[in-house]
């Protein structure tokens, strides 16, 4: 926490503009440097085997006729890297297991989904290195396998780990099976509350395994050093976390890695764990040469996570005056091969943006033979919001309430109980839906076969370690750098906040993301925490080094320190009795700044607190083919809470982006395995997202009730859009066509097939 | 707000902690009543009444000081009578 940066602007001048953003050029122009585009001389290129089988013992590697293929330099299995101590540390909800993790880099006894990756070869070309990978022999015993998550909870279900004992039970079990975890958070009286119901609803939902979608597949350039240092170019969510997991992998020493930030091209959460960087590292050490891997989208699609499905039962209960009395959600997740599902969050953000004094919230965490699930923005929260929204839009319905004052009538507020314990203390829900039932197009009548659909969600926002410098060039231009990925438009939202902050023009700021050795730690970016904690740690470098200005400016005007102040870019006397000098801009006290002391920048490092949520609110109205069950989005409302909009366009994106994001998991998007548990449609053809022909313009509402936390105001604004879009387009649908859709995708032939049964 | 630690008189302080990790750590004890003035005095108390717990706090938690969420950051200052709950640790996308 910050006690001294305070605006003292009334104005703003530089935080609420949209200039344009400093990574567009080299972005537009395709000079812009991704993880694929790194090269060293002497460099191979690596491809990785990966399981053609769901579920198989791996009895044997023989590799000797691929080393003996001529360009093959090295090849690698799990023997090549260090086995790691079963511990979960860490925090719940994301406990790290490297234990786990090293079996999901290269298998290791078993192959536990199609794609598992279980020896890489590194050769002087890609072509070889292609051909090498078919001429690995392994001796698999194929086992059964199990893809859907109810059917990995039965008794009788193929086990994927033959020791894996429950947690979170009381007493714990006795015997293994793939449920890793079962979780609960409880508030109140559950029965006395649906006793006093007047309408209760209870139902049941499924979700399908997708996919984050990012552009760029996972690539990565390594050097291994003779002298142990070693160098990654990677694109990622947070290269800090990347040289740690690394490391660890590896078994080398935190300081003899060096990670470079390579601009990315889409995560979405996908990209804060690693699977090429240790390989890529491996075969380097191994072969000593520079190894470049870089994923296909098929490997993408199959060996890295998406979010979980899940299998949901939610019951709720409502007063005829539109109070919710009680709730109750059971949520079991797939967490992919290996524990670790977003099912905790899912389970606290469910019934997070309601007034609910009795309510329970299950949780279970099952493996399945599906690549291990990663994080996908607001991870967990879309999805459990897809079972609760559906089930308010049904008893809003019932009471005969419209569904967003329903939700008004329920809608947190600071002091309000959470199921998961503390109150809430922060305000913006209410103002979310209140922006939709002022919009003009809300009560606009609709046409045949048209329906209008609410829903809302809630994200926690984040906070966390973060590290900014900030340097006075020769000419008193200003560089700040930070360690936080540039994922969503981070470098210009902190030129911005620091131009405020010193008074500085946005274009005299250049804005950098440094590499690990070049800047302290930063957490990776996401939970919608840069733009929050590395802004506030920006904010307080740029006041620190204004103090130094200040000091400089004294010692140019041979005066005390407290006779200057810093007012709109310039160092000034604090009042007449200081002196009469004409005010110090950067460039003149930069000009002295040898004879003053050298160089003038800091670094500044923070573990940011005081974050406030996003809550999001939104109505689509789509119309749907009766013939063909196609869904038409035609219009899409997106409010949300952004607490101060630093670059009000960036903002605006992101709201557009989570929401289209949650229009694909709606309608289209889904993770299909054949009989033999392979992935059937690996690949952007048959895994459909959306494309700009498919959809209206977004219209985001930016809500603005500033977290009073933040020096500019600011909260998380990345992930609390893509929340309630699912819900929104299944209470739509079921306004058009008097269809209840529980499953997603809402896909026509499954919108067709509800619609026919509905016909009877 | 962080800042200097105050030495002065810790004062009463309501700790809570969610039902899973008090079943893990406290037999199924959610509620405590310790003196304290800071997270760093939070932490030392609920270590000595349960040793070894003060470790998985900082591992494993978040913290809600009276609401507001913050990391654990033991400079962190509780006002007196302040509630402070320990929840699990957030991870976003």
């Amino acid at each position: 926490m910050l006690t001294n940066t305070k605006n003292t602007h009334q104005t703003m001048k530089s935080v609420g503009t949209s200039p344009v953003r400093p990574d567009g050029v080299p972005k537009v122009t395709g000079l812009a440097q991704y993880g694929a585009d790194y090269s060293l001389p002497g460099m191979l290129w690596a491809k990785v085997l990966r399981s053609p089988h769901a579920h198989a013992r791996i009895r044997s590697i023989n590799t000797a006729k691929a080393l003996a293929l001529p360009g093959v330099k090295a090849i690698i299995t799990a023997a090549d890297l260090p086995n790691q101590s079963f511990d979960y540390v860490g925090p719940e909800r994301v406990a790290l297991n490297y234990w786990h993790m090293t079996r999901n880099i290269l298998a290791r006894e078993k192959a536990l989904y199609e794609g598992h990756a279980i020896a890489a070869v590194a050769a002087t070309t890609a072509a070889i290195a292609d051909q090498a990978v078919r001429l690995i022999e392994i001796d698999f015993e194929v086992l059964p396998h199990v893809i859907d998550v109810d059917d990995a909870m039965k008794p009788d279900a193929p086990l994927l780990f033959e020791d894996m004992i429950s947690r979170g039970f009381d007493p714990a079990p006795t015997k293994p099976s793939n449920i890793s975890k079962r979780l609960e958070f409880k508030i109140g009286d559950l029965e006395a509350g649906f006793a006093s119901a007047d309408e209760v609803v209870e139902m049941s939902f499924k979700t399908a395994a997708v996919h984050q979608g990012y552009i760029e597949p996972h690539s990565c350039l390594a050097r291994y050093g003779a002298d142990g240092q070693c160098e990654l170019w990677s694109s990622s969510q947070g290269h800090f976390v990347v040289r740690a997991y690394t490391a660890k992998l590896l078994g080398i020493e935190i300081g003899n890695l060096l990670v470079h930030p390579a601009e990315i091209g889409g995560g979405f959460g996908g990209k804060t764990v690693v699977y090429v960087e240790p390989l890529a590292l491996a075969l380097a050490r191994k072969s000593g040469h520079p190894v470049k891997l870089m994923m296909s989208r098929e490997d993408t699609f199959k060996a890295t996570g998406p979010t979980s499905g899940a299998s949901m039962t939610v019951k709720i209960g409502v007063k005829k005056d539109g109070t919710i009395v009680a709730a109750d959600g059971l949520f079991k997740f797939q967490a992919g091969a290996f524990p670790g599902s977003p099912v905790m969050n899912a389970t606290m953000c469910a019934f997070a943006p309601y007034i609910i004094p009795n309510a329970r919230a299950i949780g279970f965490d099952v493996v399945s033979n599906r690549p291990k699930s990663a994080a996908y923005r607001a991870p967990g929260s879309p999805i459990s919001a897809f079972a609760v929204e559906s089930v308010l839009d049904i008893l809003a319905k019932k009471i005969g309430m419209d569904p967003l004052k329903f939700r008004l009538k329920n809608a947190v507020k600071a002091g309000s109980p959470t199921v998961w314990g503390p109150k809430h203390s922060h305000d913006g829900y209410a103002e979310t839906i209140q922006a939709l039932l002022d919009h003009p197009e809300y009560n606009k009548p609709l046409g045949k076969n048209q329906g209008r659909g609410v829903a809302s969600g809630f994200w926690f926002n984040g906070g966390g370690e973060s590290t900014a410098s900030v340097h006075i060039n020769e000419d008193g231009t200003v560089v700040i750098a930070t360690g936080s990925m540039d994922v969503g438009g981070s470098r210009a939202s902190m030129a911005l906040m620091a131009a405020e902050t010193l008074g500085v023009p946005y274009e005299s700021v250049r804005s950098t993301v440094a590499d690990t050795a070049s800047i302290g730690y930063n957490h990776v970016t996401g939970g919608s925490r840069v733009t929050y904690a590395t802004g506030m740690v920006v904010v307080e470098a740029c006041n620190k080094i204004i103090e130094e200005l200040r000091l400089r400016a004294s010692l140019m005007w041979d005066v005390d320190v407290k006779g200057v102040i810093w007012e709109d870019g310039y160092a000034k006397p604090a009042d007449k009795s200081v002196g009469t000098f004409e005010p110090l801009s950067l460039k003149a006290i930069a000009a002295k700044r040898a004879v003053t002391g050298g160089p003038i920048g800091v670094e500044s490092s923070i573990n940011a607190g005081g974050q406030a949520p996003g809550f999001s609110t939104q109505f689509c109205d789509v119309e749907v083919d009766p013939e063909t069950g196609a869904v038409k989005i035609l219009r899409f409302v997106a409010a949300q809470d952004v607490g101060r909009a630093i670059h009000p366009k960036y903002c605006e994106g992101q709201i557009q982006g989570g929401v289209v994001q949650g229009i694909g998991w709606a309608l289209n998007e889904e993770y299909i395995y054949d009989k033999q548990g392979r992935l059937s449609n690996a690949g952007f053809l048959d895994y459909r997202i959306p494309v700009a022909s498919d959809l209206p313009m977004i219209e985001a509402i930016m809500v603005e009730v500033p977290n009073p936390n933040h020096p500019f105001g600011v909260k998380g604004v990345g992930e609390a859009n893509i929340v309630p879009p699912m819900a929104a387009v299944a209470n739509a649908i079921e306004r058009a066509t008097g269809t209840r859709m529980r499953e997603l995708p809402m896909s026509p032939p499954r919108v067709l097939a509800a619609i026919d049964a509905g016909r009877g | 707000m962080q800042g200097a630690v105050n030495s002065a008189v810790p004062q009463a302080v309501r700790v809570m902690l969610t039902g899973g990790f008090s079943r893990r750590y406290t037999n199924g004890v959610r509620e405590f009543e310790i003196q304290a003035r800071t997270v760093r005095g939070v932490i030392r108390a609920m270590d000595e009444l349960f040793p070894g717990l003060g470790e998985h706090l900082e591992e494993e938690t978040s913290i809600a000081i009276d609401g507001v969420i913050h990391e654990v950051v033991y400079t962190q200052v509780i006002r007196s009578g302040g509630e402070v709950f320990f929840i699990p640790r957030i991870e976003g996308g």
